[in-house]
């Protein structure tokens, strides 16, 4: 989505939790930041925190000159990874992650691309 | 980059992540330059975490539950000044609380407003939007999503966009 924005003229940049993924899908300009899924710009309610998140992302779309520009932000998640899993403990798996839980033969089918109609 | 995309993410969203990167053929990057300086443009934000508001149609879950391998490849227009009042988050894959809790952590727009009052930005936009990141099918998304949302952020001569991937 984002290629498709920036070539109809619009400069773009993704902030990205998962930088090295995003990157294989060669994007404009990326910041890559260290916070779990959910929650890209920070915790709720700290919108001082929030705020220098999206600063830094609107920096490196300044500075960017040329695509696949990719900077890693300097922002460390205050829990560990354990804690942050145990805030969303009480989220029912998604339906592909509990098929894939009670079927792990399919999981070949991500990789292969064939989607089962 | 030494950041752990997988870090804080479970196994069965850790098979789709790598499956969907091995898919991935990069091709020409295209780049837009900035027109003009930061302080002076127009700043419009896209997330994927399924955001609709209330008095809108619901992104389709029962569609999803029905079949796994599905995500609903539609976007929605979120106005400048909506807050976690006036949304809910329809994502199958995320924890939606913290964005209904406070909607700045996954669609920044009064942060975006407060940086504008900073001269950091011009001025954002007046619409934003939201799509559904769990597409594992691509093709409505490139074909029709993504050029409609390009098309309207033309229409409001926007400068600028910060994907918000959730």
């Amino acid at each position: 989505m984002q290629r498709i924005i920036e070539a109809s003229g619009i400069a773009t940049v993704t902030l990205s939790w998962m930088p090295d993924l995003t990157r294989r899908v060669g994007v404009p300009r990326l910041a890559g930041i260290s916070y779990p899924l959910s929650r890209p710009l920070g915790r709720p309610h700290d919108p001082d925190g929030q705020r220098a998140v999206l600063r830094a992302t609107l920096e490196v779309l300044e500075q960017a000159t040329r695509p696949d520009h990719c900077v890693e932000l300097p922002f460390v998640w205050p829990e560990t990874a354990a804690q942050a899993r145990n805030a969303s403990k009480d989220v029912p798996p998604s339906p592909i992650a509990a098929l894939l839980l009670k079927e792990p033969w399919l999981i070949p089918k991500l990789y292969s691309g064939h989607i089962p109609a | 980059m030494a950041i752990d995309s997988y870090k804080y993410v479970d196994f069965a969203t850790r098979q789709i992540m790598k499956a969907w990167a091995a898919r991935q053929e990069p091709g020409v990057i295209p780049f837009t330059p900035l027109a003009k300086p930061l302080r002076e443009c127009t700043v419009a934000l896209l997330s994927t975490a399924g955001i609709a508001r209330n008095d809108d149609v619901p992104f389709d879950q029962e569609g999803e539950r029905r079949d796994p391998w599905w995500g609903d490849p539609t976007f929605r227009r979120i106005p400048l000044g909506t807050t976690e009042k006036d949304i809910r988050i329809y994502h199958l894959h995320i924890d939606p609380k913290f964005g209904e809790t406070d909607l700045d952590v996954v669609l920044p727009m009064r942060r975006l407003a407060e940086l504008a009052s900073q001269g950091v930005v011009g001025q954002p936009a007046r619409m934003h939007y939201s799509t559904m990141g769990y597409i594992l099918e691509p093709t409505e998304l490139v074909e029709k999503t993504a050029p409609a949302i390009a098309a309207s952020m033309r229409d409001e001569s926007v400068d600028a966009v910060v994907l918000v991937p959730v």
